[in-house]
């Protein structure tokens, strides 16, 4: 997977420096929006460290669909192709908590990753004003998250935070509708990533993140999901 | 010119994603639902003594009994000194007349800690506990 990776983006390279064209649109784009992610372990991590409360507790969030956004530069190479270099940006998290009058416990896991990659547009349907385009994205996906489990009991308090890495291959296509300016573009994009995610490792120490009942299995974040956001494009050298 | 403005509000735009971290400070408020009280029961071999005597020793014997709740920890002290502590129900420790500074009557003190049962989060784990406190006086001869 990574040795595609580097293939394509040699191939998306030579592409944007490519002389013949030069001179095509260039433009800025920015994507805000939101997304849903699967993160089976990180949910089933969080049930387990619930499980370990000495009182009952409960998940008050887990992973839910929360913000992600992207930026880039886009280059209208042919007249129905577009490619690009993107950088997203996701985050989510999870919560358990547990509080009476005598103290609290709470973990708090915060997840945020951030996507570079490539992506090409294929326009399908195209008039004066609207564009509606297929789109791919092969990326490379650096993921952290934060672990923190706190304890207040009356006057004493506790707390630990570990911090995780992880880095794989990520994949997304999609569909996109921009409504055509004379030097931008807006509309909306959505699509599906699906990700491929390495082993999680504690920054400080390397160690690999395993599941608790099954030490031989490591655990993983899994950003695939659907992904839905509102896009703009800045076209920087109209030709228009 | 134009084309910096752009570039700005690109720095602009990576430098907000951060500011969008994902967050929840919801809490999950418990009012405990408490057990039956914890009833205690203490005895010692100076309940029937009217005013102990230590001259060469005195052995102090105590059994406590509790209903509902569990000892956590027992200390036996006299002004300005530790003498005793464990955290065993049934126990004893000696008394010697120079456990005191003077000779004369004296407050031995019995502080008896054992859970609340009110099921609360510092009662699960062992920080909450009621007091029981004793005091005998004794006297202790040189």
């Amino acid at each position: 997977m990574r040795k595609l990776f580097v293939l394509f983006s040699i191939l998306g390279a030579q592409l944007l420096v490519n002389p013949t064209v030069y001179g095509q649109e260039t433009g800025l784009t920015v994507t805000f929006g939101g997304g849903t992610f699967r993160m089976d372990d990180m949910k089933y991590l969080q049930d387990y460290i619930l499980s370990s409360y000495p009182v009952e507790g409960k998940v008050t969030s887990s992973f839910p669909p929360y913000f992600t956004a992207s930026a880039g530069v886009v280059r209208k190479l042919y007249y129905h192709v577009r490619m690009g270099g993107l950088y997203s940006y996701s985050t989510t998290g999870g919560r358990s908590n547990y509080t009476d009058y005598s103290g609290k416990i709470s973990t708090d896991m915060i997840a945020v990753s951030h996507r570079f990659g490539a992506f090409v547009n294929y326009t399908i349907l195209e008039n004066d004003r609207l564009d509606l385009s297929l789109f791919g994205r092969l990326d490379v996906n650096l993921t952290d998250m934060s672990i923190s489990s706190s304890v207040n009991i009356l006057t004493l308090s506790s707390g630990i935070t570990n911090n995780y890495r992880s880095i794989g291959p990520a994949g997304s296509v999609g569909l996109e509708l921009l409504y055509k300016f004379k030097e931008a573009a807006i509309g909306i994009e959505g699509g599906y990533m699906v990700d491929m995610p390495g082993k999680m490792t504690e920054k400080d120490t390397g160690e690999e993140l395993l599941d608790p009942d099954d030490r031989q299995r490591e655990l993983t974040m899994d950003w695939t999901g659907w992904r839905l956001g509102i896009k703009g494009i800045v076209w920087l050298n109209s030709t228009r | 010119m134009k084309n910096k403005r752009y570039i700005y509000i690109l720095v602009g735009f990576l430098m907000l994603c951060n500011a969008c971290l994902y967050s929840d400070n919801e809490i999950f408020y418990v009012e405990p639902i408490p057990d039956l009280p914890p009833v205690i029961d203490v005895r010692t071999n100076l309940d029937t003594i009217a005013t102990p005597v230590v001259e060469d020793s005195l052995l102090v014997e105590y059994d406590i009994s509790i209903q509902n709740g569990k000892l956590y920890f027992v200390e036996a002290w006299l002004p300005g000194r530790s003498i005793y502590e464990s955290d065993t129900s049934h126990g004893s420790f000696w008394l010697y007349p120079h456990d005191v500074l003077t000779p004369g009557i004296d407050t031995l003190h019995l502080d008896i800690y054992y859970s609340s049962n009110t099921n609360s989060l510092a009662d699960v784990t062992g920080y909450e506990a009621l007091e029981v406190n004793l005091k005998y006086g004794i006297l202790f001869k040189w």
